[in-house]
């Protein structure tokens, strides 16, 4: 458990403008003994004031709020680096669109969750942000490796990879387009091994955290640079 | 000339000469007149009748066919118009004819795309509806039931799961929906960013493999133009996939002097761009409401649709 190794457990900050569906997610992260909400926002401006006289670890952004959206408040917080590093930021977010994810990676968001599936992944998408790591959403997932599977076929230099044979078969799932749970059941194997070799294949193939990602994203032409 | 004093005209000179053939004539007709008399009065009537009658039909023939001529112009296929006569009464009811139809062509497409602005608000209110409200209820009730099952009896965990997946299926059809009825990413991430994901969907669910070119540095646009630029690429990529049978297309965006031009083509097997489809009329009218100017070429190895807005 990752508690062992950092005693204390991770800060966050939930911002969200619907107060039940903060409850919601505090009621799950509190449950989890690594992780704690030690502030709440109801707008993206709150946010930035909390970040600035809390000391948090990690933020927790919707997307959709009033006065300040999730993304500008993503922007401002990764700006705020007079008092050393700034907290890591997670997305949070009704919307099932990659370019949510990439925008949010640009914000400096390390990580994008589907409000759908909070319930599945929210508590591994905050440790994997806490250890640096970038988690990214299935549907920008199945986006990123078709590119690559498209690259490869076309004999364009992609980076070295020695994928195992199972983590080949987990890419050509993915880029099918199914989800870990799917993948799971067809490999008879569990959603959380399906979660290790979704990770391990992402830093085989140079896309481990937000900054690799986004260049790999932008140099693909799936956004804007 | 007016048709009154045409045909005026006509019948006077028609009964001057036959009153000038009285006079000159050596003929009188008697005070009992007999039947000789009587033969020359009804030649004389009879040619009147016949002269006067050419004349008149000569005259407002062109109006009988100018008549035939505007059944056949149908407000369903707007654009025909009839060809004047270079003279005649019916060169003026021919022009009048069609600057009518012009200002009724005019104000129908002027209220079709006051019914697409009007529908486009609503879409856009229900969208933002179905997300804030609906969508964050239903995700407090995912949580909520994700609470519940980790506490509860284990012989109500199964049940409590299950309910949690239907739960997910109704916030996925309410997002499915929402993003139906309008695209969000266009009003949260701007046009570059709503054109990357219609041109990332139409790859995963077609065959055609489709290159997109943004231009760096457009001017902005206001939204509601951003959404014609947007609902016309949509509506091309949809014609391309659908009944063009296109195996590339390319989407680009640049400026062209003050105006930013969306050009979506294809190379698919062309369509006569003189029927005006459904779609290809409903473009028509998006772009008229952005001011924008939009082209259609087509010929049997492909497709282009250009769209010119100003900024």
């Amino acid at each position: 458990m990752r508690a062992a190794t950092s005693p204390a457990p991770a800060r966050i900050l939930l911002a969200d403008d619907h107060a039940l569906v903060r409850r919601g997610v505090r009621l799950i992260l509190d449950q989890e003994p690594d992780l704690t909400v030690v502030a709440e926002a109801s707008d993206g401006a709150e946010a930035v004031d909390r970040v600035r006289d809390t000391e948090i670890d990690l933020v927790i952004l919707d997307i959709a709020m009033p006065r300040m959206t999730g993304l500008q408040a993503a922007r401002e917080i990764g700006r705020r680096t007079a008092r050393g590093e700034p907290p890591k930021v997670l997305m949070l977010s009704m919307h099932d669109n990659e370019q949510y994810f990439f925008e949010s990676l640009k914000a400096g968001a390390c990580g994008y969750v589907l409000k759908s599936v909070a319930d599945e992944d929210l508590v591994s998408a905050c440790r994997a942000a806490l250890r640096g790591e970038a988690f990214v959403y299935p549907g920008a997932m199945g986006a990123l490796v078709r590119d690559y599977l498209d690259r490869m076929r076309r004999g364009e230099r992609v980076p070295e990879t020695v994928l195992t044979e199972r983590e080949d078969q987990v890419l050509k799932l993915i880029a099918e387009g199914s989800s870990s749970r799917e993948i799971a059941r067809a490999l008879t194997i569990s959603i959380k091994t399906v979660e290790r070799h979704r990770a391990n294949i992402l830093a085989k193939l140079g896309m481990r955290d937000r900054t690799q990602l986004t260049r790999y994203a932008i140099r693909a032409g799936l956004i804007e640079p | 000339m007016r048709l009154y004093w045409r045909v005026l005209v006509i019948n006077g000179a028609v009964l001057t000469a036959a009153t000038l053939a009285l006079v000159v004539a050596p003929v009188s007709v008697s005070r009992h007149p007999v039947v000789s008399e009587a033969a020359v009065l009804g030649f004389g009537l009879f040619l009147m009748v016949v002269t006067n009658a050419l004349l008149l039909r000569s005259s407002l023939a062109p109006l009988d066919r100018v008549v035939r001529e505007m059944a056949s112009v149908d407000p369903q296929r707007p654009g025909r118009r009839l060809k004047p006569p270079d003279s005649g009464p019916g060169r003026d009811l021919v022009l009048g004819f069609n600057a009518m139809v012009d200002r009724l062509e005019e104000e129908r497409s002027m209220s079709n795309a006051k019914q697409l602005a009007a529908q486009e608000a609503e879409r856009h209110r229900i969208a933002r509806e179905l997300h804030d409200d609906i969508g964050q209820q239903l995700t407090v009730v995912l949580l909520g039931l994700k609470q519940a099952e980790q506490r509860a009896p284990a012989e109500l965990a199964d049940e409590l799961a299950a309910l949690r997946e239907s739960t997910r299926d109704g916030l996925d059809d309410v997002r499915r929906v929402a993003r139906q009825l309008r695209p969000g990413v266009l009003d949260d991430l701007g046009l570059a960013s709503a054109l990357a994901s219609l041109t990332h969907d139409f790859a995963e669910h077609s065959s055609a493999s489709v290159r997109r070119v943004v231009a760096p540095g457009l001017p902005p646009l206001s939204s509601d133009t951003e959404l014609v630029v947007y609902r016309v690429a949509q509506e091309a990529l949809t014609n391309a996939a659908r009944h063009a049978g296109a195996s590339a297309v390319e989407l680009s965006l640049t400026k062209v002097g003050d105006r930013v031009v969306l050009e979506v083509a294809d190379d698919g097997r062309g369509f006569d761009v003189r029927r005006d489809g459904a779609g290809l009329r409903g473009m028509r009218e998006r772009a008229r409401l952005a001011a924008g100017d939009l082209t259609v070429t087509s010929s049997p190895v492909g497709t282009t649709v250009r769209l010119e807005v100003p900024a």
